[in-house]
């Protein structure tokens, strides 16, 4: 998926199937586009956000193929200091930060499944770069929704945050149906009929803010991810459903 | 912005022109493009590379080079893509021959060309890079976790990828087969309007020819594929101006099957994007900006604030809004809230102050305090007294209040959530200290409760109109039936009939308009009574006032108010509150001050239970009235429970009179039950004031 996304993005890191996705996605819902591009722009916002929040060390789970604007630009370019971990499961997607990344030692990617939280949480590479007695900006973007309910999101996501140090934030972000027509049940069809192994999970408003835990959600609080704080053209879609097919929100713990 | 008639732009290469287009390019490629700049600065770098552009267009010959470099710089900008390439043609194509040094026709054309054609290198570069990098990648991978990856057994057909463009599947014949929602958002028809009609029918007749003859070229293998500005027919009648790129389908044996056309509207580009901009920060009914600009807004605002004055957060709830939308409809209710954001905006105009929609009947008001600002009282005041203002909606003139929440924030380390839920907080507590008022005046809302509901919100207008007099009642000794006093009604002259004093108290009860009604009525029927008192026929005044008025935070000051402006001794005047409504807060506070003024007070609408009798003597009432309904009651069959009642209520020594008394046996038989006075029909209508003192001198 993160290569599928990667395409919708305008990037060509992907191959023939991710693009063949992509373009079914994009005739059930040819705004798919704005919609990668408005959740990547949230992601730059809400790193900006943390790092205005004092926050200097950044875990990205499932970060996909980290291109344009990603954690550790928009982050070290705030703050030469500021460190990343980014978490894959897809190997390739690993390969290819290893590459990116060779040359910054305060930014690495942990090959690991998001379900298996002690894996990153305790890999070398974390435990290298992360203190956990600092807040820790936590991002999981685009990550919970191919998490079916019966592997328990809630109660992975607290796994999650319990180790993080008091200020710590939380960005996430979760494709929803709540704002949407059937359109996107037929992407979910569609991305179910793939040979992806990936099912998507679109879960309501309450759904989503639970997963934030005892965090508490900043202003705006949990949005449709183009209103979160949105600051230029950039970071909205022209379809309306558009700017509202993802929530996300940024929580801190107090 | 600059001034009309101020200095002209001294910069000789129009750098406010190249500012302007360099905004409006960073405005249309960040709508396609994910570049990781903040707006600033991407209409930064894109100023730097108008002006590379302009140096390269001043040369002679034009130097295609460096604006190719230009094309090479907008690719590494981050994913720009076709479609921001297309954008960049677009926005340039129309700037560039409007900046002063372009004055050949083909310098833009050159400085555009080259650019496409830098971009187009240095976009397949990265693409190759890109891919480069993932065959690495993957190999990489493969590598590292010995992981076999299934050889792909899926091709890549070559399908139109498309954004919100409209795209068209079209027959040979030009009959529209399939059409996405975009075109017929174009064409502002419905899809079910477009199938069978052929792509011919909707092009304008001027152009049709052109269309026609491209398409057959392509279709017999000419020409790879059709791109033409066009104009297209709307449904409403006007031209929608796109570019229409067509080419053409194959069966699997390769003979053509059908056109695949994309349309993009090129007019409404520009305006589309700036409404969704504007609309995803400003409310679209009231072009407020909505509660995430304010939100973003506050936080520097506060961090900028004065330190001495700070900024002042006022969050404002309509009275009554419900009301209007179920009496008037939703459409009123929208027009109303046009109308208060205008009146908001213009009480704040000197202000540097930011009001804001929030939802539904809220808004948001945040005023960087300076020297000169009002206090909070004043600013809560001059918005009561904008919003007061009537104005005309379907005929009806509506005028709403507010309850307000203010905070003043003075620090820089407050946090703008908290400035906004402090304010918040305050307005609950200003509506919460109402409620004790309003909750009496929220009935059920069902259908027949409409059209009170629509006379009710109506009323300001009327009043303003003059379709209000005031009127006046006798009241009646019953020992000898003479007039003892007067007492000042309502009455409200409708085109569609007239509505007598307590249906129109009733209704402005419900919109709180009772208050400046009241006031209105009082200070009317003071004056005329003062008159009267000029010769021998003077009679005390009598008012009665409605639950919202006892409980009247400004009762006794409006009273006050009343007495000084007409001359009209304290003692000479009896204000009645209903006697269900003296537990509520303030009302006994009200009636002690009155009554130490010298103004006389009584409680109407007596039921007689024990509760009025210990009201009666707690709060030194002088008079009561007993409520009609019981009046009636008795007359019928149970006079024996109201008898039993009257004893210890002329024991307290006030004076009992009684209203509604319709017939000489319920005169007579309160009479005897010790009241002394009375009003109702028996004692003949209400009267103008003419007409009443007439009746005094008979």
């Amino acid at each position: 998926m993160a290569r599928t996304y990667d395409f919708l993005l305008g990037g060509a890191h992907n191959f023939a199937v991710d693009r063949e996705l992509a373009a079914h996605v994009e005739r059930v819902m040819p705004d798919a586009r704005s919609a990668a591009r408005v959740s990547r722009a949230f992601l730059g916002r809400t790193v900006q956000y943390m790092v205005g929040q004092g926050i200097r060390q950044f875990l990205d789970i499932g970060s996909g193929i980290p291109t344009v604007a990603n954690v550790h630009e928009v982050a070290q370019a705030a703050d030469p200091e500021c460190r990343v971990v980014y978490v894959d499961k897809d190997p390739i997607a690993v390969a290819h930060s290893e590459l990116m990344l060779v040359d910054n030692d305060r930014a690495a990617i942990v090959h690991a499944d998001m379900r298996d939280p002690d894996s990153i949480l305790d890999h070398p590479q974390t435990r290298r770069l992360l203190d956990f007695d600092q807040p820790v900006g936590l991002l999981v973007l685009m990550m919970l929704h191919w998490l079916p309910d019966e592997a328990d999101p809630w109660a992975l996501m607290a796994r999650y945050r319990d180790p993080l140090a008091p200020g710590s934030h939380l960005a996430i972000t979760h494709v929803t149906a709540d704002n949407q027509d059937e359109r996107l049940t037929e992407v979910t069809d569609l991305i179910k009929e793939s040979r992806s192994a990936d099912q998507l999970t679109e879960r309501p408003h309450d759904q989503v803010v639970a997963l934030f835990g005892d965090f508490e959600l900043v202003e705006p609080g949990l949005v449709g991810c183009a209103a979160w704080r949105p600051a230029g053209r950039g970071d909205i879609a022209d379809a309306a459903e558009m700017n509202m097919v993802i929530y996300g929100g940024v929580a801190r713990k107090p | 912005m600059s001034q009309p008639g101020s200095r002209p732009d001294p910069r000789p290469d129009g750098g406010r022109a190249r500012e302007l287009l360099a905004r409006k390019w960073a405005y249309l490629l960040s709508g396609v493009a994910v570049i990781p700049l903040a707006v600033e600065e991407l209409e930064h770098e894109l100023r730097e590379q108008i002006d590379a552009l302009c140096a390269a267009a001043a040369c002679d010959p034009v130097d295609t080079a460096a604006a190719e470099r230009v094309g090479d710089h907008v690719v590494g900008l981050g994913y720009v893509g076709e479609d921001g390439l297309r954008r960049t043609v677009e926005v340039l194509g129309k700037g560039l021959p409007a900046l002063p040094g372009f004055q050949r026709a083909e310098q833009a054309a050159l400085v555009i060309g080259a650019l496409a054609a830098g971009f187009l290198v240095a976009n397949r570069r990265v693409v190759f890079e890109q891919q480069e990098r993932m065959q690495l990648s993957l190999l990489k991978a493969v590598r590292d976790a010995k992981w076999h990856l299934k050889e792909s057994e899926a091709r890549f057909d070559s399908v139109v990828t498309s954004s919100a463009s409209g795209i068209m599947i079209v027959g040979l014949d030009g009959r529209l087969v399939r059409t996405n929602a975009a075109v017929a958002e174009i064409l502002g028809r419905t899809p079910a309007e477009l199938t069978g009609a052929t792509l011919f029918d909707l092009v304008h007749p001027d152009t049709v020819g052109m269309l026609r003859e491209a398409m057959r070229a392509v279709a017999e293998g000419g020409q790879d594929r059709v791109r033409q500005s066009q104009r297209l027919l709307r449904k409403d009648g006007d031209v929608a101006r796109i570019s229409l790129t067509a080419s053409l389908l194959r069966d699997p044996d390769g003979a053509p099957s059908h056109f695949v056309a994309v349309v993009e509207d090129g007019t409404e580009l520009m305006l589309l994007q700036s409404e969704l901009h504007r609309q995803a920060l400003h409310d679209v009914l009231t072009g407020l900006p909505n509660r995430q600009f304010f939100g973003t807004h506050l936080e520097s605002a506060v961090r900028r604030a004065d330190p001495v004055h700070g900024v002042t957060l006022l969050h404002l709830d309509l009275d009554g809004f419900g009301m209007v939308c179920d009496s008037l409809g939703w459409l009123a209710g929208e027009r109303l809230l046009v109308h208060v954001a205008q009146q908001l905006k213009s009480v704040l105009a000197r202000e540097k102050a930011m009001v804001a929609r929030f939802d539904g009947d809220e808004f948001g008001i945040l005023v960087e305090n300076t020297a000169t600002t009002p206090n909070t009282a004043a600013l809560a005041a001059a918005i009561n007294r904008a919003l007061a203002e009537p104005v005309y909606v379907d005929g009806h003139g509506l005028a709403v209040s507010a309850s307000m929440g203010v905070v003043r924030g003075v620090s820089r380390n407050q946090e703008p959530a908290e400035l906004l839920r402090a304010a918040d907080q305050a307005l609950r507590r200003a509506r919460r200290g109402r409620r004790g008022q309003w909750e009496l005046f929220d009935p059920g809302r069902d259908t027949a409760d409409r059209s009170a509901l629509a006379r009710a919100v109506a009323m300001p207008g009327a009043w303003e109109q003059g379709e209000f007099t005031v009127r006046y009642r006798p009241v009646v000794r019953l020992a000898d039936g003479g007039v003892a006093g007067a007492e000042a009604v309502l009455r409200w002259d409708r085109r569609d009939g007239r509505l007598p004093h307590e249906r129109c108290v009733a209704l402005a009860e419900r919109t709180g308009f009772i208050l400046p009604l009241g006031e209105w009525l009082l200070t009317i029927a003071a004056g005329q009574v003062r008159w009267w008192q000029r010769d021998a026929s003077a009679v005390p005044l009598s008012v009665a006032l409605t639950a919202h008025q006892a409980t009247d935070a400004d009762l006794v000051s409006r009273v006050v108010r009343v007495l000084d402006a007409t001359g009209l001794p304290a003692n000479r005047l009896a204000v009645a509150v209903p006697s269900a409504a003296v537990t509520a807060p303030d009302v006994a506070d009200n009636l002690g001050v009155l009554a130490e003024m010298g103004v006389r007070t009584a409680l109407r609408d007596l039921a007689l239970g024990p509760d009025d009798v210990a009201a009666v003597r707690d709060l030194g009432i002088h008079s009561v009235r007993v409520a009609a309904r019981l009046v009636e009651l008795q007359s019928r069959a149970d006079a024996a429970y109201v008898g039993a009642l009257l004893p210890a209520l002329v024991e307290t020594g006030a004076v009992i009179g009684v209203d509604g008394v319709v017939t000489e046996e319920q005169a007579a038989w309160w009479r005897e039950a010790g009241a002394e006075l009375g009003t109702g029909p028996l004692f003949g209508p209400d009267h103008s004031a003419a007409g009443f003192h007439a009746r005094l001198r008979r």
